[in-house]
Formats: structure tokens, sequence, C-alpha cells
């Protein structure tokens, strides 16, 4: 088993308003993990993530980073181990071309200026965007403007990459092409935790799941035994998707796509 | 024979943004019957937000362009109409809540395009409970705007379009919002207004794999073109449809896979568990 690179222990968080949004959490990440964060609306999963970039702090328990707590360590030194990318790409893209927007980062790191240039064309090119350099983000599709987003915290080049919600408000085309790029990422080395609403994504993607809800830690585990305890998730509001409680009324297991079902319906069929 | 008059007409329908090289909208027609649930889906950029300016008049009564074509309703044009008059005909929900906001409270905010059509105080009292009780907020009546969730506001913003009993409702993406669960409870509340009242719906969406079941009809934008139209099961069999990045249930997106693996040829597609139960049967009896 890989190494931890997030460990959370007994992390509790309550706003200034009283309002406690995370209980007693208690878990780890391990090096080149996949995972989901699901939850009903208001169930902490942002909150939580917000904890792995320091723009929250634990009320009480602690958060470590390949192995270090992260009280005391400003949010700009946690930007260099951990990458976050915003739900909504507008707040945090701010220059006017798409290459100064991926070289914030690096060149907020102090890196000299061919370091910059050759980290910004790699990060563009990982996402689909080396020929967009010197547009305006203006011009791009809200797709576009979320891989720009994330092009900026590869520029950091970071291991772990923390996203919120990276395929809301696109199309499908936009957000298949979206949990492709993290997919290969992935298979690249990086560890990935993503906040998201679409089960059937979590399904395709996600090696591993963690559910929340009223800000405790309700399952985890991998897609296959979280989206087989619909009764549990129905606690935080989630539903299986589709395609498992289709083939969970038909009594197969280990379903996660449709692609995976028509195989199963088709049994006989020789692999091309 | 008369054919019956359609609540609202839009014919050829040609819109350019100032600077626009392209339009915006290209030659779209299509008629809306009295108490239709009609949902209107499309890639990013396919002209979605431009077609439901439209239909609510803000298109050209307050966004420049030019315009060809034509928009009515009972057979007025839509720049026949004030502005005014159209907000009390044509309900518009917005994509952000919060863009239609102006007031402090759920109340004021209810109370507040009423108030301006200079309706008396015990019809606003009496329209504001309705429309609270309607979308399932009273416990939030006198709650500031400001302590609600996304979800709340959603419901807040429907309910104040609501009070003004509009002949039509348009919502533009409603339920971006909200999580699945919350978006279902939004669509069905939808349903049951357009069940029990009889009222007509135009919802523009994305979630269109959540949506479809709900539907009487569905149309597919595509490049500021009407490029299908019918009812979902048939709409979604049309397998350009997904491969332009709409959102399809998972049971259609498996009907397409089987369908090309075992060689039959689909004319319409499931779109809840139920159906894609009854066409896994249907196959293996029929072998289709």
């Amino acid at each position: 088993m890989n190494h931890a690179v997030l460990t959370v222990e007994a992390l509790s968080h309550v706003y200034p308003n009283g309002f406690q949004a995370l209980k007693d959490l208690n878990f780890q990440v391990r090096q080149g993990e996949f995972v989901a964060l699901i939850g009903q609306n208001g169930a902490g999963k942002t909150t939580l993530a917000k904890h792995f970039n320091g723009l929250l702090r634990p009320s009480s328990g602690r958060i470590r980073i390949y192995g270090k707590e992260t009280r005391g360590q400003k949010v700009s030194s946690l930007a260099r181990t951990v990458g976050f990318v915003f739900q909504n790409p507008d707040h945090q893209i701010f220059h006017d071309t798409v290459a100064k927007e991926a070289a914030f980062g690096p060149r907020n790191l102090g890196f000299e200026e061919p370091e910059v240039k050759n980290r910004v064309k790699a990060a563009l090119q990982a996402v689909g965007l080396e020929k967009r350099a010197e547009d305006s983000p203006q011009g791009l599709s809200r797709g576009e403007r979320q891989r720009l987003a994330l092009a900026s915290v590869l520029a950091m080049e970071t291991e772990i990459i923390v996203l919120d919600e990276p395929t809301t408000g696109q199309d499908q085309t936009e957000a298949l092409e979206m949990m492709d790029l993290l997919g290969e990422l992935n298979r690249k080395g990086h560890t990935i935790l993503f906040i998201t609403h679409d089960m059937a994504l979590v399904a395709r993607y996600a090696q591993r799941v963690l559910v929340l809800c009223e800000g405790t830690l309700l399952l985890d585990g991998s897609v296959d035994t979280v989206f087989a305890q619909p009764d549990v998730l129905s606690r935080t509001l989630v539903e299986p998707p589709q395609i498992i409680q289709l083939a969970s009324r038909l009594g197969l297991q280990h379903i996660l796509t449709p692609e995976d079902l028509v195989a199963e319906l088709l049994p006989r069929r020789v692999a091309l | 024979m008369i054919e019956q008059t359609a609540l609202m007409d839009i014919e050829n329908l040609i819109f350019y943004y100032p600077q626009g090289q392209r339009p915006a909208l290209n030659d779209v027609s299509f008629r809306v019957r009295e108490g239709e649930f009609i949902g209107i889906c499309g890639p990013a950029g396919a002209g979605k937000t431009t077609l439901s300016l439209c239909l609510n008049g803000i298109i050209p009564h307050a966004q420049a362009g030019r315009m060809a074509g034509s928009v009515s309703l009972r057979g007025v044009l839509l720049k026949e109409y004030t502005l005014p008059a159209l907000s009390e005909t044509i309900g518009y929900v917005f994509q952000d809540p919060e863009t239609q906001m102006v007031s402090l409270t759920v109340e004021e905010e209810i109370a507040f395009g009423l108030e301006n059509a200079g309706a008396a105080p015990s019809l606003i009292k009496e329209r504001i409970r309705e429309a609270v009780d309607a979308v399932g907020i009273d416990q939030l009546q006198n709650r500031s705007l400001k302590s609600l969730s996304g979800g709340q506001k959603q419901r807040v913003a429907l309910a104040s379009v609501l009070a003004m009993r509009p002949q039509v409702l348009v919502l533009d993406e409603p339920a971006s919002e909200l999580d699945p669960v919350g978006s279902r409870d939004f669509f069905q509340l939808l349903l049951q207004f357009n069940k029990a009242l009889g009222m007509t719906i135009i919802i523009f969406e994305q979630k269109v794999d959540q949506l479809a079941p709900y539907l009487d009809r569905l149309l597919v934008l595509h490049e500021g073109c009407i490029a299908a139209a019918g009812r979902p099961n048939q709409v979604l069999a049309d397998e350009r449809v997904s491969g332009w990045g709409i959102r399809i249930p998972q049971v259609a997106e498996f009907a397409h896979v089987l369908a090309r693996e075992a060689h039959f040829r689909l004319s319409e597609v499931p779109l809840t568990v139920e159906e894609g139960l009854s066409l896994i049967r249907q196959w293996k009896g029929k072998r289709l």
C-alpha cells in the first residue's frame, strides 16, 4: 500500500455563527488515489476541501500533508503541496491572457522566467489549451476556463490536486473531457480528490468514495461497495447512478457503467 | 377547420448580438400549446439563454442586437407589449436566483412584483400565502434572503414569479445550484404545477438526464437551430443528441450501447430504471 499523503485526524470545524460543519472526521488519502467526495448540499464537502489549502483552519483536530501538520503553515506555503481548483473558475482567474494566468502560480513561488515558461507550456499542453496561450480567458467557454484553472494549478507541480465540482455548469462533452484529463493525471501519479454531485462520473472514474452527511463520514470505500448501500446513501440524499440501480434490479453486481451492463448481458461476445 | 391558436408562436427567429459574426439564433420556429411542459436543452453556446430572453421579451426590449422573425403570445407580438406587462404574463426564473432578488426578506421579495403592479394589500397577502404554500417554503416566510441556502433561494425566486400568476413560466437552468435530489424535487414541483394548475412551462436545462421523464416535449438547440424535437423518449434515441454533449439518462446511454452491440434499431430509449427494465425484458423476449 502506498504511503498516506493526506491525514485527517479528529477534524471538527465550527463556523463563527456557531454552525458545526464538520464533526470528528478521520481518514487518510494515500499516494496515487483517485477519490470522490460526495454528499448532499450542506454536508460539509467544500468546508472539508478548504482545510487542505488552508482557507479554513480546524476548530479542533488536525490535518497532516506528507506527515506535516498544516497548523502554522501559510496558505502560500500549502499551495506548494496541494493544488486547489475552485468550483467557479471565475473566482480564481484574473489575468488578461491564458499564459499569464497559468504563469501566476510558479512566478509567485519565485521560479526564474525560463522555468516559469516551461511549466506554463507543459500545463497548457496537458489541458489542451496550448493554442490559446495568448487569448483572453474571457473568450473561453466555461469548460475551457475550468481547464485553465486546472492548468494554473498544474503549473505549480503539486502532486496532490483537490477540485471542488470540476464539471458543474459544463455540458456532457466538456465534463467528460475534464474527467478524462483527471484520469490521465492520476495515471501519471497525481493524487486526486474531487467533489461532485454527478454519480455517473463517480462510478466511471473514481476508485474510492468518501460520503459526507451532516459533517460526518457516512461511508468510505470502493465505488462498488458504496453504491451497493442505497439505504445508507439516502441519509445524505444520494442515489446510486441509474445503471447501478438497473443492474441491482437484475441481481447483478460490480456493474459501474452502461458498457459494463451490456457486456454482462452479452456474455458470449468475442472481444475485439 | 380552424387550427387551434398556439399559446406562443416562435417563427423564423434570428438574432445577432452586436458585433456578433454568427447568429446566436438561426431560424428558430416552434409553437407552445396551452398546458404543455416543454424542455429545451443544448450544448454550451447553443443559444439557450438567448432563446429564453426572446421568450420573455428582454430581447428585443432591453438587449441590443439585430432580430428577425417573431415571438407572439396569443397572437400578439411580444414587442407590442411593454416589459412590465410581459413580466406579469410570462414569469421568468433566472439561472442565478440572486440576479432577480431585490428585497431583504422572503415575504418582501414575493410581494415585490405585486406591489409594483399596484395590487391591493389584501390581495398581496393572499397571493404570498398561496405562493409559499405552493413551493413549500411557508416556514421561511419571515427569514432574510441572505440566510437561505441555494435551493431555498431557488424556491423563493419561483414563488415570487408564481405570485404574479403568469400564463407561462419560463425557467433558465433553475436547478444548476441544486444537488441531484434537490433538482428532482424541483422538477417534480414544476410537474405538479403543470398537471394540477395546467400551467404552461418552458424550462431550459442541462440536466436532461433528470428532467426528461417529466416532459411532454423536448427541443434540442444546436448551433442556434432547433436540431431535434419531440417526445423525450424519441428525441434521445437520436444518436446525434448525445454526441452534442447533452447529458442523457444513463439508461438511455445503456440502450444506445446495447442496440449497437446487439445490432437492433432504437426508435425510443428508456428514461427511467423501470423503462430500462422493460427494454431488457423486450429484448430478451423478442431479441429485437
